[in-house]
């Protein structure tokens, strides 16, 4: 497969296929004498690429679930971060690592809030509900 | 560590050394006239490495700007760049690579973003591109402002990801609205980048050199050089600078003249630009305004620009009377308001807006479209909107869209060191307001207190215009803001353009001009439409394929503007191949990004958080244990110690509390805080009627002492208003009277009476016996 076949099979630009492989995304095209083609392998690691990104990771996350080098990519299933807070003995909360700023510290004041309102000592509403 | 950490840096793969920068030298050069500039940006791109590069620089345009074309240029070639439909360009391009021919293309996104990719740059091989841009300038009554982007500042967008490795940061964009764009990467210092500088010549040759009072730049050290009646040529004045901020240059006329370029323009017309300063126009009439200042506190506000906005925003407030009625709103990833209506700008109500501005601290998102959307409804369909803003946002296209469909006028004060001109000019425009753009080490504070001044009181309405002008004049005509004529003339229909508005009208002399003025006007003229036009054309849609884009009525329009004008746009790109004897079929060239400098004044982790680390697990620990102190209930679990190293690595790298400490240092307290103190009725604030007259007109002499007057100056509606306490009290003769007299006299004609003004305005004891005393 040429780089404009793949291109077209992954509904990727080409330019996109090349930056992939200078981050070490994609491993480059096997050579054959003067022509350089690309595998079915290569086709499967860029839609492993795209699903990735549609998950909201960036190029570099991406980057460290598929290994070291496009060779190493582990078999298990790729790892997401979280923060974990128990704010009470009952009640523990997990936020996404990896957030922007602005959100990570939006985040942080909604678990404080929510820990002042549910930690020990409170009596909460959705508590006494539930005890009812 | 890792393979993805060590090709985020410019390093050799096989050695991890640290490579030659892919990109040397961006240099700027071109002329600049009244109306905008006609520009040629050098690039300079070398591989120092053993195989070829593909260099992908990314850049936004300047306000209404769009692409000519480039040059290309290397050891023994040179070759020009086509216009050609996207598609078919990126197909020539992607066919050069493949032949192993030197490749150029430079392809325009949303927002008026440009990836300008240079391919097959060969081993120890330098190419220069030239690429000649057409641009607009922030037109004052005086003078004008020209600005170009020397690094492109990063920004919000919901759907974006962003990431930081050591001292570098990057952020994608999501396809389905971006296509292929490529970001570069964020440098925390720019010191290692590549060198950027200008030359410029500055004005026309038919301009009289001596209209000219002043040429400065708050963003660099310049130098100005001018031999008789030639241009006067502007240059960095150091032999080279960091790609970490715009260039800023200001050019002030010593009066305020109607300006026509106009020259023939090939097709046996003559284009002109006329610029006419809003002071022919007349003078703004004195009914209630309704108004809603919209506060930007998104986290790259943080630091000054927000403390001087809170300034800023109170000395604006003071310039109300009771009869208007104000709004104050802030947003972030959401809005908050002072209160849900409009409120008279009583003492009390201006009380409460300082109090809530007090909290306002920078944080969050840039939800500005939705910022828009709830100050429309506050208005109810009538008024006008301040938005004080960085104008860091990406997708902007959606945003002009929803803030046209509020049918209400937006007026914008831009902070900022690296340039988001170009949206806030289109949301200013599109909208019918004005917008200005400053640097957060410029007064932010004077700029908004002067564009305050001039908002919700037009100078002129119902503006129009004979002859074929186009774009349409804008309907009102604000102070301070001069309008801005394109169009062209058949060469033997006569000399003159008609302006008429409600209640006025005025006739335009053109002159014959020459060739290359009627040339660059063309262009100008042109980069105005296509800007124009690729603002009413949403990212999602011109990402789409061609079969669906050929339906769009924007699509179309670009199209035809970029043919016509000769110009690039989202529909047509700028391409060149260079085939050499020695080319290799089929070798891949490697990808570099040329990283740009994060802006000044804008902070690394407002955007990008703190890098992302390969730290050890006790480190991680301790910064989440640091975190719940502070939090007081929440503890750690200290189960994360359980989960697989790659989570581990990543978690510990996770950027989690980086704090937005807020500058309240204190600003220029002059005049603005005196603007501050003025009570609803105008008057200064007292515990009896002598203390208040006293005060008034203590403060009338402070603002005509610093040149404001009742006509002239950023201040000159707290003037007016501090004039008309002082006619309302009812004080027949005697040496009151005098003093009142004098007062008002001297705010009407400047003159500047000798003494502590200042002082004794701020004095709770003034009465009229200190000031006779100051006067006598």
């Amino acid at each position: 497969m040429t780089l404009a076949e793949i291109a077209e099979a992954s509904a990727l630009p080409a330019r996109t296929v090349r930056f992939y492989i200078a981050r070490g995304l994609l491993n480059g095209p096997v050579k054959g004498g003067r022509v350089a083609s690309y595998t079915a392998e290569h086709v499967e690691r860029l839609e492993r690429i795209k699903h990735l990104q549609a998950t909201g990771l960036t190029l570099l996350e991406i980057g460290r679930i598929l290994g070291e080098s496009p060779g190493e990519e582990s078999e298990a299933v790729p790892a997401t971060s979280w923060l974990q807070y128990a704010i009470a003995d009952d009640v523990i909360v997990w936020v996404r690592a990896g957030a922007s700023p602005w959100r990570t510290r939006q985040l942080r004041a909604a678990v404080q809030e929510f820990a002042h309102r549910v930690g020990p000592g409170k009596n909460p509403e959705g508590k006494e509900s539930e005890i009812t | 560590m890792s393979g993805i950490e060590s090709s985020f840096a410019p390093v050799a793969a096989p050695t991890g050394n640290p490579i030659r920068l892919a990109m040397q030298r961006l240099w700027l050069t071109g002329r600049v006239l009244p109306a905008g500039g006609r520009l040629v940006v050098q690039h300079v791109f070398r591989s120092d490495e053993d195989r070829p590069l593909e260099v992908i620089y990314s850049f936004p345009l300047p306000r209404d700007a769009a692409l000519r074309g480039f040059r290309i240029t290397g050891d023994g070639f040179e070759a020009h760049s086509e216009l050609r439909q996207t598609e078919e360009a990126v197909k020539t391009y992607e066919q050069g690579i493949a032949d192993g021919s030197l490749s150029a293309l430079a392809r325009q996104y949303g927002d008026g973003l440009v990836n300008l990719t240079v391919g097959n740059v060969r081993p120890k091989e330098t190419v220069t591109v030239y690429l000649e841009i057409l641009a607009g300038v922030e037109l004052r009554d005086d003078g004008f402002r020209f600005r170009f982007p020397f690094t492109l500042a990063p920004a919000y967008h919901s759907k974006m990801r962003a990431a930081a490795v050591d001292n570098e940061g990057e952020m994608e964009l999501p396809a389905d609205e971006f296509g292929d764009l490529i970001l570069p990467r964020f440098r925390r210092d720019a010191s290692s980048l590549h060198e950027v500088g200008f030359e410029l010549s500055l004005l026309h040759p038919l301009l009289d050199p001596s209209s000219v009072d002043e040429i400065g730049s708050p963003s660099h050290a310049i130098k100005v050089k001018q031999d008789g009646m030639g241009p006067a040529r502007v240059a960095l004045a150091p032999a080279k600078d960091l790609p970490n901020r715009d260039l800023i240059l200001d050019v002030r006329f010593k009066g305020k003249e109607v300006r026509v370029l106009a020259g023939p323009n090939g097709n046996s017309k003559r284009s002109f630009a006329a610029i006419v300063p809003s002071t022919r126009f007349g003078r703004n009439g004195g009914s209630p305004r309704r108004i809603v200042i919209l506060l930007d506190r998104s986290g790259s506000m943080q630091g000054e620009p927000i403390a001087q906005a809170r300034k800023a925003i109170e000395a604006c407030l003071a310039a109300l009377t009771a009869e208007d009625t104000f709004g104050l709103m802030v947003f972030d990833d959401s809005v908050e308001a002072m209160h849900p209506a409009l409120v008279p700008a009583t003492r009390e109500q201006r009380e409460c807006a300082r109090a809530f501005l007090k909290h306002a601290e920078a944080r969050g998102g840039t939800k500005l479209a939705v910022g828009v959307h709830q100050a429309a409804q506050a208005l109810g369909g009538e008024g006008d909107i301040l938005i004080l803003t960085d104008g860091q946002v990406f997708g902007t296209e959606s945003i002009l869209a929803d803030a046209r469909a509020t049918g209400i006028r937006l007026s914008c004060l831009g902070i900022g060191s690296a340039s988001q001109d170009r949206f806030l000019t289109l949301l200013a425009r599109e909208t019918g307001g004005v917008s200005r753009f400053v640097s957060p080490r410029e007064r932010v504070d004077l700029s908004a207190v002067e564009l305050f001044a001039s908002m919700g009181r037009p100078v002129a309405s119902g503006l129009k215009a004979s002859r074929n002008v186009q774009p349409d004049p804008p309907h009102a005509v604000f102070a301070g803001a001069p309008v801005l004529l394109y169009g062209e003339m058949d060469s033997d229909s006569g000399d003159r353009i008609e302006i008429a508005w409600d209640g006025g009208r005025m006739d335009l002399d053109v002159p014959s001009g020459d060739a290359e003025t009627g040339e660059v006007v063309r262009l100008l003229r042109g980069s105005r439409l296509i800007t124009d036009w690729e603002s009413r054309y949403p990212s999602a849609e011109a990402v789409a394929p061609l079969e669906k884009r050929q339906q769009s009525r924007v699509a179309a329009r670009l199209l035809e503007l970029s043919k016509t004008y000769g110009l690039a746009s989202r529909e047509m790109s700028l391409v060149a191949v260079v085939k050499r004897n020695s080319d290799r079929p089929g070798e891949l060239p490697e990808t570099r990004v040329v990283p740009v400098g994060m802006p000044k004044d804008t902070s690394f982790s407002a955007y990008l958080g703190a890098p992302l680390q390969m730290s050890s697990p006790q480190m991680r620990f301790s910064r989440v244990g640091s975190l719940l102190s502070k939090m007081g209930r929440a503890k750690p679990r200290e189960a994360e110690s359980a989960m697989p190293a790659q989570f581990t690595a990543m978690f510990s790298g996770s950027e989690c509390f980086a704090g937005a400490a807020i500058d309240l240092g204190s600003s220029d307290t002059g005049l603005l805080s005196l603007a501050t103190m003025l009570e609803p009725d105008g008057g200064m604030p007292g515990d009896s009627p002598g203390v208040r007259a006293g005060r008034t007109i203590a403060a009338v002499l402070a603002f005509v002492a610093q040149g404001q007057t009742l006509t002239v100056g950023v201040f000159r509606l707290h003037v007016a208003r501090l004039v008309g306490f002082l006619k309302s009290l009812n004080i027949a003769d005697g040496m009151e009277r005098r003093l009142i007299e004098r007062a008002i006299d001297s705010a009407s004609t400047g003159k500047i009476l000798p003494g502590q003004w200042p002082v004794l305005a701020r004095e709770p004891g003034t009465q009229w016996k200190q000031i006779e005393e100051a006067l006598s």
